[in-house]
């Protein structure tokens, strides 16, 4: 149970500050499958880097089962993170290194910081990197460096590292963008396949409207930094679409 | 005089050259023009002596205007050259051809001057006038870089240059240290010939008593003067010590030349404008100034170090007779028990070896150095920020520090040979190194950084799964550059006793046996061309 509460995010830039996210409240239950969509710059990806402690709001918190992960310690907020798993547009994996090693950093979390450095892995943490690259086929790639992968198996490679973490949250930042529709509907697809398999929570971030509508249990909608609309797909009208995407101002 | 004009006509033929290329024509009127107003104002024209050598001022074209105000006509020229430039076209033209030939006709009409006797008026708070302004313009610099700063910034810069001013123009401060420094610029103005006769008459009574001394030095007996004019050599001690001083029109100085050319340049330039209006571009100015900029460094520099191809000509046959002693190299001679060439090969290797070593130490040293040194790695918190900065500090000042001065002091502590060399190297290299590697550090791809850190992984997991993967390959390729340098480093270092093969050219250069050093230099060229390739080549595999 995720529970957001007044969450409002304000950054200090050579223009002077520049708000965006205001006054966010949301409550996220175990198991659900959230779409956010909304334009570039509405606050999308703020919002998401704001659930793994990756931003600290300006005001405002996030509660996760009962405790603010917003004003954590270093080490509670590392012990945190290790639950939550995090999909990126860019894939953000190391080049240099293989398959396999890229999957094992989400164990890193669970390792003694020594056994870290010198990548003294245990046994469990192999089985379970080797079996989440068997989830999303690419266990005859252990070996190969991720720099030789395409695109859609890199992001691949990248779910199976957050899905290493055995999150109870994953967090995805416009994971199919660098994709075409077809490695688009297979990362959704994967997901969706972790969201009902393993209960894992999935939040989104997703501009590709007709994925969101197709694969998310419910879609939470921000425009310019608000949230403005938070219910199932069905309910979500064309005007409201057109509001959000600001279409009609566009056009005239 | 010929020679001057000779350097207007070298100006203007590279203006014409310029303009037969169609370059642009009026750049180089400005850039002229620009760098006159500093030769007119800054760069020594003529000389005024004094009773002793050091008594002797290099005065400008602006210091002597008082005595000769036909120059006047130089910063008036290029006044009308610069005015015409901003309208372009036949106009542009015109003003530089107008401005080249008044600068050159006022700076010839000093060569008409006789020899005259003026009095120095130095300038009171000017060059702790340029002082205070050089600290203050730099500390204005400043706020380019940080804009938000700006009022506190420049407020700065101007209590740091009235300070500057005033501790510069205090005798108990910058007076004390730079002596020379105060009214330095001094403004030459002409006596009356009263003031003069004055002179000269005490200079007569004066006589008796020198020639008294010369007599007893062997040397011949100066006769009385009627005019200043007259005057041999030195003007009386009593004169001299009251300001005034002997202009000699005649003496050049390299502002003369500077001017000439110049002068030279702007006829030329505009001259070619005239033929063809359209030889000008928008950037003119900021080309100009450009031009303007690098005269005025360029010149002052040839003539303080002391740029003369002559001594080449003089220096001739010594380079003959180095060549003639050095060739054919002497690989060995088994009668006199000498074998250069087996001493090369172990001295080359001994270099090559101390900059193994050196290069070694710097790497391991450097690596751990390098990452307190990147500010994405320490911005954790105050603490890491202040290592860093201490970092940071440490590194670059000891980088300051050339490779042989480390090396003078080294040998001085632990003795002649290669250690002193090889410590030596391992210190500066490892700044250098340092540099290059946090600076990829810094450079490293943010993304794995954030993806790992949002896995939960420690601080120093972070960075040794997320950043040391991709700079290890960038370290490997500057240590192999890094290598390279410390190579040639070695050779020099040789010279100051830290062994190997320069010392080995260094001893055989002083003891004229050219035939056994040119041994040695080939075989540097050979091995230093053998590293160079196979640097590249290896680096080429890396990244």
């Amino acid at each position: 149970m995720i529970e957001v509460r007044k969450l409002s995010q304000t950054f200090q830039t050579a223009k002077g500050p520049l708000t965006v996210l205001t006054d966010v409240n949301l409550e996220i239950p175990q198991g659900d499958f959230v779409a956010v969509i909304g334009r570039s710059g509405a606050g999308k990806s703020t919002f998401l880097r704001t659930l793994n402690g990756l931003l600290i709001p300006t005001t405002g918190s996030v509660v996760v089962n009962g405790t603010d992960i917003t004003r954590l310690p270093k080490r509670e907020l590392q012990k945190y993170r290790r639950t939550v798993g995090f999909i990126f547009q860019q894939f953000n994996l190391v080049n240099r290194l293989s398959t396999l090693d890229n999957v094992l950093h989400g164990r890193l979390g669970y390792l003694p910081t020594w056994r870290g450095l010198l990548g003294l892995y245990n046994e469990v943490d192999y089985r379970i990197a080797r079996q989440q690259l068997e989830r999303v086929d690419l266990a005859a790639k252990e070996n190969a460096r991720v720099d030789s992968l395409s695109g859609g198996q890199q992001q691949r490679v990248a779910i199976a590292r957050a899905m290493a973490q055995q999150p109870t949250l994953m967090l995805a930042d416009e994971p199919a963008a660098n994709l075409d529709p077809v490695l688009s509907e297979e990362v959704m697809r994967t997901l969706k396949r972790f969201n009902e398999q393993d209960g894992v929570t999935v939040v989104i971030n997703i501009h590709a409207l007709d994925l969101a509508l197709k694969y998310a249990k419910r879609i939470v909608a921000f425009k310019r930094g608000r949230l403005v609309f938070d219910g199932p797909p069905a309910q979500l009208s064309e005007d409201m679409v057109d509001d959000l995407y600001e279409r009609k101002e566009m056009l005239a | 005089m010929t020679e001057l004009l000779l350097y207007a006509l070298l100006g203007a033929g590279l203006a014409v050259l310029a303009g037969v290329a169609k370059g642009s024509m009026r750049r180089w009127v400005i850039g002229a023009g620009l760098a006159s107003l500093v030769v007119f104002a800054a760069f020594p024209f003529s000389r005024a002596r004094g009773f002793l050598s050091r008594d002797t001022v290099d005065p400008t074209l602006l210091a002597l205007m008082p005595t000769f105000p036909l120059l006047a006509l130089i910063p008036v020229g290029v006044l009308v050259a610069l005015v015409l430039a901003r309208r372009g076209g036949k106009a542009a033209g015109l003003g530089g051809a107008l401005g080249g030939v008044l600068v050159m006709v006022a700076a010839a009409g000093w060569y008409a001057q006789p020899v005259q006797m003026v009095r120095l008026f130095p300038v009171e708070g000017l060059m702790e006038l340029i002082l205070a302004l050089g600290v203050a313009g730099s500390i204005a610099l400043l706020t380019f870089g940080r804009p938000r700063q700006r009022g506190p910034l420049l407020l700065g810069a101007v209590v740091a240059g009235v300070l500057t001013f005033m501790w510069f123009h205090a005798p108990q401060g910058g007076g004390a240290y730079l002596p020379k420094s105060l009214g330095y610029y001094k403004l030459l103005f002409p006596t009356a010939p009263t003031t003069q006769q004055e002179i000269a008459d005490a200079y007569n009574r004066a006589l008796p008593e020198l020639n008294a001394i010369r007599k007893e030095l062997g040397q011949d007996a100066l006769k009385p003067i009627q005019s200043l004019a007259d005057l041999q050599g030195a003007i009386p001690q009593q004169a001299s010590s009251e300001g005034y001083r002997l202009v000699q029109p005649a003496t050049t100085q390299y502002g003369a030349f500077a001017v000439f050319f110049l002068a030279g340049l702007m006829l030329g330039a505009g001259l070619m404008q005239l033929r063809n209006a359209r030889l000008q571009e928008p950037d003119d100015w900021r080309a100009g100034i450009l031009i303007a900029l690098v005269v005025s460094f360029l010149i002052p520099a040839f003539d303080a170090t002391e740029f003369d191809l002559n001594k080449l000509v003089v220096g001739w046959p010594f380079l003959q007779q180095f060549a003639d002693k050095a060739w054919p190299p002497l690989l060995a001679d088994s009668s006199a028990e000498r074998y250069p060439l087996q001493e090369v090969l172990s001295q080359i290797a001994v270099t090559v070896q101390m900059a193994l070593v050196g290069t070694f130490l710097a790497a391991i040293f450097a690596t751990p150095l390098s990452f307190l040194a990147a500010r994405n790695v320490t911005s954790g918190s105050p603490l890491m920020r202040s290592v860093f900065y201490l970092t940071r500090l440490f590194l670059n000042v000891l980088r300051g520090v050339p490779t042989l001065i480390i090396a003078l002091i080294l040998v001085a502590a632990v003795g002649l040979g290669p250690f002193a060399g090889v410590m030596a190297i391992a210190i500066h290299s490892m700044t250098e190194l340092g540099k290059l590697y946090s600076e990829a550090i810094e450079n490293a791809d943010k993304g794995p950084v954030e993806a790992l850190e949002s896995t939960g992984a420690s601080g120093v997991n972070v960075v040794r799964w997320a950043i040391l993967p991709q700079v290890l390959p960038l370290f490997v390729s500057y240590t192999i550059y890094n290598f390279e340098i410390n190579f040639r480093s070695s050779l020099v270092l040789g010279l100051v006793g830290a062994g190997g093969i320069g010392y080995f050219i260094n001893e055989k250069m002083a003891s004229g046996q050219y035939d056994q050093m040119i041994v040695g230099v080939i075989a540097i060229v050979i091995v230093v061309n053998i590293i160079d390739f196979a640097s590249s080549w290896l680096r080429s595999r890396l990244v």
